[in-house]
């Protein structure tokens, strides 16, 4: 395996650097050559593999041993790269941003290091993963829930910090964090909130403590590096119950859009709700090729084919009440009575999935915080492993999400790929996430895919639509998106940028984000 | 109560090395820590059933496999195979990687 140096690092800079990692974390802990196979990006759609290849990798087991890094890559002017549980496979995972970075990784940081079962929350180093925390709520007995999202093995901290999302009422990762402790490119620890007052026992309580909110600053950041985040968990409620409701038609998504809005935002509908397409609820228990071995667009007749099969909606909602049951009666009244306008509309609870791994199934563990990877199963619609999210976001309203669904399933089908997403509906927005997938080992297909991306972003910004997050490779497209009244918004993040990492050490490109060393030659 | 049967199995398969037999090879541990989530028997698991599509049922379930060898399951393990993302050394480290190999191949009760 060749070595890519960082731009700008010469080769005795780079050694001396290893060196001094090693001195830290001990030579088992510093991963070179062979070793960093699995700091490859899984699904990169890039043509060049080397686009976002690592020098090295080291791996501290504490706080301590991540500022003497954070020192040491000052001294010697080494980039380095993050990373928690490095399962954000559809975003890059472990891989950075710049070729030659050293990735960061944080994998052996993985104490939960408090659970408070009364005041409900947790506090966690980055390297603990949902399955870890769920595994030790279980064992404790703890009455709590976890929030997770559909990729169960990634990281409570990282997935907070990237903006992710889950399917309980505690569905927004972010605002349900309370409290960091971050150590800060030249190697300062520092705690937010109450975590900065000495002794305070307060720190996973209250968000704001005195001054500016700084936490925010932290996530799709390249500010600082979080070694301990706290994250309030769900008291488990009196009573759950799961349900799906599924829609025959295409242009049904803006009445249902329309009724789901007031519900949502009148918190009837109390948890992050999902709205899927057709193939992404269809994909989870077939195959393209059962269908057709025809390229292009699927013809309505499969459509409705693969909707009787599996007892599917074009759209699909899936959601669930929380409470105690005659609290749950009077929501699903409501909700139920609301969708009924919406001519063919069905409605589902657990027991009437009765179809072997049926999706609400998976659902029904998801929206109770039980992590899984089953829904994963999608990825093989096609085969050949490579998928990708387009996530551009809108407001709740039915026009809005069909504007938004035609212009991407228009293209996506111009370039010879299936339309498959889902609408989460947060707070006051829809996010929606489209998934592109491809043939990893097919050159062309990858080369379609990136295109159409790209295309992609542009056209949903010309119509005033943002991502919310991306893959490595599309960062400086969607930064450059954001750029109300000559990039100011950048213009800040880049005088933040050098005014808590003078050296540029810290993933450079993390969101746009380049240090000033690396500004003006972008690697 | 279909909902919980499926949490409670998925839940047993996450216990971790404690939860086991003490003669129970250390191998199945690291498979079912790190693997089984998407390798083990049965409806909603990504890779067996990707393997029953690509390969035929009988060489979908990794545990049931005797044609597996330990530089194919090392090289799968480190370098991931089209679906499957590749493992870090600090996920599973060498040792461990050698109880997974001794455990796929030859080493199931």
């Amino acid at each position: 395996m060749k070595q890519i140096l960082p731009q700008g690092v010469g080769a005795t800079e780079f050694a001396d650097a290893l060196q001094a990692f090693r001195k830290v974390v001990g030579n088992e802990f510093v991963y070179t050559g062979e070793a960093l196979s699995g700091y490859a990006d899984p699904y990169s759609i890039v043509a060049d593999d080397d686009a976002h290849a690592a020098s090295a990798a080291v791996a501290p087991g504490s706080a301590e041993q991540v500022q003497a890094i954070l020192r040491a890559a000052n001294q010697y002017g080494v980039p380095l790269w993050p990373v928690s549980c490095g399962k954000n496979l559809a975003y890059g995972a472990a891989a950075p941003r710049m070729a030659g970075t050293v990735v960061l990784d944080l994998k052996r940081m993985n104490r939960i290091l408090e659970v408070s079962e009364e005041d409900g929350y947790a506090l966690v180093e980055p390297g603990v993963s949902y399955y870890d925390l769920y595994n030790h709520i279980q064992a404790k007995g703890y009455k709590l829930w976890l929030d997770v999202p559909d990729p169960g093995w990634g990281s409570v901290l990282g997935n907070a910090l990237e903006h992710g999302v889950g399917y309980t009422p505690y569905g927004d990762h972010l605002a349900m964090q309370c409290g960091m402790e971050v150590a800060l490119p030249t190697g300062e620890l520092v705690r937010t909130g109450m975590g900065a007052l000495p002794d305070s026992n307060t720190w996973q309580l209250f968000k704001y403590g005195f001054g500016p909110y700084l936490d925010g600053m932290f996530s799709q950041s390249n500010f600082g590096v979080v070694t301990k985040m706290g994250i309030w968990l769900m008291p488990e409620p009196p009573g759950y119950r799961p349900y799906m409701i599924s829609f025959q038609r295409e242009e049904d998504l803006e009445q249902v859009v329309d009724i789901l809005r007031p519900l949502k935002v009148g918190m009837v509908i109390q948890n992050a709700a999902t709205i899927r397409s057709l193939l992404l609820v269809a994909a989870v228990n077939a195959t393209r090729s059962q269908y057709t071995d025809k390229a292009g667009p699927l013809p309505d007749s499969i459509l409705r084919r693969i909707m009787a099969d599996q007892d599917i909606g074009m759209w699909n909602i899936y959601g669930a009440l929380y409470g105690p049951p005659p609290v749950m009666d009077t929501l699903w009244t409501v909700i139920r009575d609301s969708f009924s306008k919406v001519p063919g509309a069905k409605f589902y609870f657990l027991e009437d999935r009765k179809r072997e791994n049926d999706l609400l199934i998976g659902r029904a563990d998801a929206m109770r915080g039980v992590p899984r990877l089953s829904e994963f199963s999608f990825i093989n619609w096609t085969g050949g492993g490579g998928h990708i999210g387009f996530s551009p976001v809108s407001p709740i309203r039915g026009k809005e999400a069909m504007k938004q669904y035609t212009m991407v399933r228009d293209r996506l089908h111009e370039y010879g790929f299936d339309y498959m997403s889902i609408f989460a509906i947060g707070w006051r927005e829809l996010h929606h996430v489209v998934e592109l997938l491809f043939d990893r080992r097919d050159p062309a297909i990858k080369h379609k895919a990136e295109d159409v991306f790209r295309l992609m972003v542009r056209e949903a910004a010309a119509a005033g639509y943002g991502e919310y997050r991306t893959h490595l490779s599309f960062m400086d497209d969607i930064a450059a998106t954001y750029g109300w009244n000559d990039h100011a918004l950048m213009k800040l993040h880049q005088t933040i940028k050098d005014a808590v990492d003078p050296k540029g050490i810290l993933a450079p490109g993390k969101s746009g984000i380049w240090p000033a060393r690396y500004r003006r030659s972008r690697p | 109560m279909m909902r919980f049967s499926t949490s409670v199995g998925f839940a047993l398969l996450f216990a971790g090395a404690s939860a086991f037999a003490a003669d129970e090879p250390a191998g199945k541990a690291i498979f079912d820590h790190n693997c089984a989530v998407c390798h083990a028997a049965g409806p909603g698991h990504p890779g067996t059933q990707r393997l029953a599509q690509a390969r035929g049922p009988a060489r979908a379930v990794l545990e049931q496999r005797t044609d597996l060898t330990p530089d194919y399951i090392r090289m799968v393990v480190r370098k991931g195979l089209i679906e499957m993302p590749p493992w870090r050394p600090v996920e599973i480290d060498d040792a461990a990687l050698a109880q997974l190999v001794q455990y796929l191949t030859h080493g199931r009760k």
